[in-house]
């Protein structure tokens, strides 16, 4: 195995990896092959993972996210091991002769070489254009010498309900300086806009209030990082519109752990505004119950895998207010369960 | 209590529909069928509809609500573009979907939908807001924008908006007389003119692409821009409305409507802001500008055309005259062009070169702006110097943009080849775009009227093309000019010769 690994190498293969796909593209035509780059994504995988379950993310992500994709793999081992290999990513769009082509660069690793990574890493990354770190990996994310790694990137996404303690993560999150991006949110997305779409009515707005309690039925011992945030953001709305909620956990038997499956907003009266939300069904096909008093809707939230999740993630560069609000609530509310 | 909804995420969350019922006339038609139902069904698969979202059906045919769901229920599952159909999600859609028998021209038709709104509004917590929409004849719009007014439709506990289609009127006098009628019930800011062209995703990108970026702009005037072709292709005939068709033609069906709203979404100043009426300000103003051609002007800068018969494919291709419906001996232009200037400072001395036509050799919408060449010939004479710019806008059927400029061809020597950079729609956002009838019905129930044609738009557009349809109407054409699944007639070509330049080959 070898243990160095030097950035100028691997940009001139990545160079005559062009020059070659030029030659095979179709001489018949002027076209060529057309390279898309809007970003370099950088994923850290264990290598227990099977690679190609990331490099098909990464390649259901490209026509969207074009980018320099590298994939380093970590092999937990004292002994230090660096090595790596180029390759492409082509498509021909439909009805078009022209292939577009994206860069990927497979890196493996071991923990021991971790420091050694970030120097390798920054010069291979497209200059003038955001990095994005995507580390799928716990134990990665808890190694010390991470955020050395982590300072090339311009934002961070991790999911934080792989974290057995909601509270020791959110936290860390909170404290930390870098734009992070949490797929623990992101898979709420859907539930929000859901819960969103009730208050686009005047009528339920003005009636926002009258909510006296938020109640979160999850499964599991404790409530997942996901309850946190939920509850967290509903709080905060509700509380701009001018309620004043207790909040109240609550577990259900059968629910696998880390799942949400009910959420209800209640007045203090039977006459207040009542509203239900029950979520079933599996990661592929999640169903909503919503109930508004006594108007009852089905709904189909589409299949949450990292495909979707990234491509939301990705399509928000900066910042994300809402978000960061949000995790300096439910911060505090898992704090407080500690 | 907060006027905001304080629930709002915009960063992540699409533009939703505030709770509201569709009031569609003409429920068992086509329209419906293919379009209007598919679309909304769509935005309920994409969770954009409020809960209790409904909408009724009017048309003559009597039949139960669940008949009409059922009957919506095989349209749908039918006419889905790019999308599954999904047994749930339909099953809660269909629970707000209601019909009602009744004619426009009955009084008691428009009471009866109005106690029925009455009670939606009750049970599905619509709030009162309601959007007619009229998929009949546009002979009916005027008595169906009568019969909502009489029954006190026109206004209610929410907002009442009404959504008709081309076309508005079938020249400037009857356009004014439809606007009159309709301004008799509701306010022009009520009234959502469709263009179901600018609902189309390519149509709202140049927008973006012009004013969201800040390197074509300084290029976009008359000091680097040649001329503009805007061609819409069609390979198809008139497909069973030939009854229809032979009374609108080529330039009042595409020309005086989607195309001149696409030269002027082109050729507009920016606006201030993106709100509704600062955009259609700018179009508007646009339209006001182009020169209005003077009768001795007119068949040197247009062009009618009718298909003949040919053979396409091994198939005999009947020409217009042979189509059902129409007269053996009909003057209706099948194809039609036009030579357009812009008089204002921007465009002065540039053509906008605009053509469509059925039974071209493909469907292709698109526009070409083709740039200045070089001033001067550094490489000297290697045969595609003189190659100008250009910039591709398509529209349709493969939404995106092209941009075609020179390079070295490798090797020695300088010897230069035009090449292309393309952006491609569907391939570079790889998901699906939403259908025109999807963005506009979204943006009706919102209340965003940016993609919709407002009176002055249609005025000023029908000030353009009436006086080519005077002078057409006083011609007796030698139809048909162009075989069928040829690119239109050869007078076309002498047009734009006199202007030197030629069409584009799509």
């Amino acid at each position: 195995m070898s243990t160095t690994i030097q950035p100028e190498r691997v940009l001139k293969e990545l160079a005559e990896l062009w020059v070659t796909l030029g030659k095979e593209s179709d001489p018949s035509h002027s076209s060529g092959v057309l390279r898309a780059c809007a970003m370099t994504l950088i994923t850290l995988v264990e290598e227990s993972e099977d690679p190609s379950d990331v490099w098909s993310t990464m390649a259901a992500l490209m026509p969207e996210h074009p980018s320099r994709a590298i994939v380093i793999r970590f092999k937990q081992s004292a002994a230090r091991e660096l090595s790596s290999r180029v390759f492409s990513q082509c498509w021909m769009p439909f009805g078009h002769r022209r292939q577009i082509c994206c860069e990927q660069i497979e890196i493996s690793a071991s923990d021991a070489s971790l420091p050694e990574l970030a120097p390798v890493v920054l010069p291979l990354a497209v200059a003038d254009l955001p990095v994005v770190l995507w580390c799928r990996s716990a134990r990665l994310f808890r190694l010390p010498e991470f955020p050395q790694l982590a300072k090339i990137a311009n934002k961070l996404l991790l999911d934080s309900s792989a974290f057995a303690d909601p509270a020791g993560i959110l936290a860390r999150i909170q404290s930390g300086q870098k734009v992070v991006s949490d797929l623990a949110w992101t898979r709420l997305t859907r539930v929000r806009e859901l819960i969103s779409q009730i208050f686009e009515s005047r009528s339920y707005l003005s009636r926002v209030p009258e909510v006296a309690l938020v109640k979160l039925t999850f499964g599991g011992v404790i409530p997942p990082v996901s309850a946190f945030y939920l509850a967290a953001w509903i709080l905060d709305c509700l509380e701009a519109a001018g309620a004043h909620p207790y909040l109240e956990w609550e577990r259900a038997a059968g629910v696998p752990a880390g799942r949400i499956s009910r959420l209800e907003l209640a007045g203090e009266s039977d006459s207040g505004l009542h509203v239900t939300l029950t979520i079933s069904g599996d990661p592929a096909r999640q169903m909503a119950e919503l109930q508004i008093d006594s108007l009852v809707t089905n709904t189909v939230f589409p299949t949450d895998n990292d495909y979707a999740l990234l491509r939301e993630e990705l399509s928000i560069p900066g910042r994300d207010a809402v978000y960061e609000r949000t995790l300096a609530r439910a911060a505090r509310l898992a704090g407080q369960g500690k | 209590m907060a006027l905001e909804n304080p629930f709002q995420d915009p960063l992540r969350f699409e533009r939703r529909i505030p709770e509201c019922a569709v009031a569609i006339f003409g429920a068992n038609g086509d329209l419906t069928k293919r379009k209007l139902l598919p679309a909304l069904y769509r935005l309920a698969y994409e969770r954009r509809l409020s809960p209790g979202f409904a909408v009724v059906g009017i048309s003559r045919t009597p039949m139960s609500d669940d008949q009409f769901r059922a009957n919506m229920r095989e349209s749908v599952a039918k006419f889905l573009e790019d999308s599954p159909f999904d047994e749930d999600v339909w099953n809660t859609f269909a629970q707000g979907l209601y019909y009602m028998a009744g004619d426009i021209g009955d009084a008691q038709a428009f009471t009866n939908l109005a106690e029925h709104l009455k009670k939606i509004e009750e049970c599905r917590h619509t709030a009162g807001n309601v959007l007619f929409y009229l998929s009949t004849q546009p002979s009916q719009y005027a008595a169906a924008a009568k019969g909502i007014g009489a029954a006190g439709m026109a206004t209610g506990n929410g907002w009442r908006r009404i959504v008709i289609e081309k076309p508005f009127g079938h020249d400037l006098e009857s356009a004014r007389e439809l606007s009159e009628k309709l301004h008799e019930v509701f306010r022009e800011s009520d009234i959502y003119r469709i263009d179901h062209y600018l609902g189309k995703e390519t149509v709202q990108n140049i927008l973006a692409f012009r004013f969201g970026n800040g390197i074509f702009e300084p290029l976009w005037n008359r000091r680097y821009v040649n001329s503009v072709q805007i061609t819409a292709a069609e390979s198809i005939g008139v497909e069973g409305r030939g009854g229809y068709y032979q009374e609108a033609g080529a330039l009042r069906d595409m020309i005086q409507n989607h195309l001149l709203q696409i030269m002027a979404t082109i050729a507009m100043e920016p606006s201030a802001t993106f709100q509704p009426d600062a955009v259609r300000d700018e179009r508007a103003k646009l339209l006001r500008t182009i020169r209005v051609m003077k009768p001795d002007e007119v068949l040197a800068n247009s062009v009618a055309g009718q298909y003949g018969p040919a053979r396409i494919g091994g198939a005999d291709v009947v020409g217009f005259r042979q189509e059902k419906g129409v007269d053996p001996n009909s003057q209706t232009d099948t194809y039609a062009a036009a030579t357009f200037f812009v008089d204002n400072w921007r465009w002065a001395g540039v053509p906008f070169f605009i053509r469509s036509g059925k039974r071209l050799p493909k469907r292709v919408t698109e526009i070409a702006i083709q740039f200045n060449a070089a001033p001067h010939a550094v490489f000297g004479d290697n045969g595609d110097e003189d190659t100008p710019n250009l910039l591709i806008l398509r529209i349709q059927p493969e939404e995106g943009i092209s941009l075609r400029f020179l390079s070295k061809r490798p090797g020695a020597g300088m010897k230069l080849r035009p090449v292309s950079m393309d952006f491609n729609y569907g391939s570079s956002f790889g998901e699906r775009s939403p259908t025109a009838y999807e963005t506009l019905l979204l943006d009706a129930m919102i209340g965003d009227a940016t993609l919709y044609t407002r009176q002055d738009m249609v005025e000023a557009s029908w000030g353009a093309v009436e006086p080519i349809l005077n002078v057409w109407h006083n011609q007796k054409f030698d139809f048909p000019n162009y075989e069928a699944g040829t690119w239109g007639p050869k007078a076309s070509d002498e047009m734009l010769a006199r202007h030197g330049h030629e069409w584009r080959t799509p």
